[in-house]
């Protein structure tokens, strides 16, 4: 069940990422939607959670990205996992915790991507950070702060509920 | 829904096997892109369904933002002769092509036999899934007889070429995209050289000789060298050019044709050059012409 909810959050997410998100652009950057939602799910979810939804929503922007058809997979299966590893190992998230994080797991991301494009000098790794890697990070975090915001009462029922049953 | 935690042996399973993954994915690179390139078929046509409500919902955005909110004649006049500049552009260029061709030894009928032929207009219907990529999603795929390395233009110039296919749409690297390599050719000078895309969202032409005289302001169409394009279509104007002491050759920056900011419809080059018994009676026909006088 649970893994059919992912699949349809992922057939949501990845076609709204590619046609709708534009308009929401800053300096031509657009929010990694499928980071930010593989990394909450991870975070409140857990390590598996995170890596499933993860993968399946990196497998899905491969096939609607010119880039290679492992790079997606691995960062936002990873950037899941990762959130969820980080999310075992604190007691309370708070929003700032949660920004932080995805900002760092962001940035972690983004240096996939860039050394994937075989940055020809510390001058394209720099444009490529200033460009791109730090705006998206921002964005990312920003964007996974709101919607954490947005549905905190939610997740914190679940996870009290969950934390109870266990 | 309560999202539980998982029990110690799924998630090390899940470990174990994304582990896998990612080493099959380094070891075996070109084995695991065909086997992801097969698991994404069908993945492909179950999201093709969301893409195309996605993309329609897009499109009923604009053209509600664009006729309705925003001066709807102004709008649709707007349209009509950006249409018309378009293809104004297209054939200047052709005619610019064909003065060039003319003041060379047999270039009319090579021009002929190498203008494009077979085309399928496609619609734009989304942009790369990343912000690391200049790629654009097409409505049509494999089902429609699209094909990774078919060239994709606009009556104005070169966009780019397929580098993704699923049976319903498509993935477009854009010339701007640094890892895309285009052969060109300066018109004026005829000094050709590889078209790459920079981070910049520009394009550079690169490898020209060294005694080359190329200056801003030329005009760079494709060479033709490569199947992907015909000789001839626009790529861009260059702007600017770079000789540095010590280097074995030119380079120069190139403002694209096409503004791939603003496209909606484009076409694929199915088959770049006439078919073989075509231009062969082409050939025949131009040859008993000038036999004649």
């Amino acid at each position: 069940m649970k893994f059919l909810l992912y699949l349809l959050l992922a057939l949501v997410v990845v076609p709204f990422q590619t046609t709708l998100l534009h308009y929401f652009s800053i300096f031509g950057v657009r929010p990694d939607l499928g980071l930010v939602a593989a990394c909450l799910v991870g975070f409140l979810g857990g390590e598996l959670d995170g890596l499933i939804l993860g993968l399946l929503l990196g497998c899905f922007q491969d096939m609607l990205s010119a880039g290679d058809l492992w790079i997606n997979v691995v960062t936002k299966g990873g950037g899941g996992f990762l959130a969820g590893l980080a999310g075992r190992h604190m007691a309370h998230i708070t929003p700032a915790v949660l920004t932080a994080g995805l900002a760092i797991i962001s940035c972690l991301s983004s240096a996939v991507f860039l050394y994937s494009m075989n940055p020809a000098g510390i001058d394209e790794v720099w444009m490529g950070v200033r460009s791109t890697v730090l705006v998206q990070a921002g964005f990312d975090a920003l964007v996974g702060a709101g919607l954490y915001l947005l549905f905190r009462q939610r997740w914190s029922d679940d996870r009290m509920v969950t934390e109870g049953a266990l | 829904m309560a999202i539980s935690r998982s029990t110690y042996g799924t998630r090390r399973l899940a470990i174990v096997l994304f582990a896998c993954l990612l080493v099959a994915l380094f070891l075996l690179p070109s084995q695991s892109q065909r086997l992801l390139q097969y698991v994404g078929g069908p993945l492909g046509q179950i999201l093709s369904v969301p893409l195309a409500a996605f993309s329609s919902v897009d499109h009923g955005i604009s053209e509600t933002w664009n006729a309705y909110l925003a001066l709807q004649s102004v709008h649709e006049e707007n349209r009509q002769l950006h249409r018309d500049l378009e293809l104004l552009k297209g054939q200047n260029n052709q005619l610019r092509e064909s003065v060039a061709a003319t003041q060379r030894y047999e270039t009319l009928l090579n021009f002929k036999q190498q203008s494009p032929s077979q085309t399928l207009a496609a619609q734009v219907i989304g942009r790369d899934a990343t912000n690391w990529y200049g790629g654009m999603i097409l409505n049509k795929g494999e089902g429609d007889g699209v094909r990774v390395e078919m060239g994709v233009v606009t009556p104005a110039g070169v966009v780019g070429r397929i580098v993704k296919t699923n049976s319903t749409s498509s993935v477009v690297l854009l010339v701007t995209d640094p890892n895309n390599a285009i052969a060109g050719v300066v018109q004026r000078t005829r000094d050709e050289g590889i078209v790459e895309g920079t981070s910049h969202g520009r394009a550079r032409l690169k490898y020209i000789p060294l005694l080359s005289r190329v200056q801003a302001g030329d005009r760079v169409v494709t060479s033709g060298l490569t199947g992907t394009f015909p000789r001839g279509l626009a790529i861009g104007g260059l702007t600017q050019v770079e000789k540095s002491e010590g280097d074995l050759f030119q380079s120069a920056e190139i403002e694209p044709e096409v503004d791939l900011s603003k496209l909606d419809e484009v076409l694929i080059i199915t088959a770049p050059y006439e078919d073989a018994d075509s231009a062969q009676k082409l050939l025949q026909e131009i040859r008993g012409d000038r036999k004649k006088p």
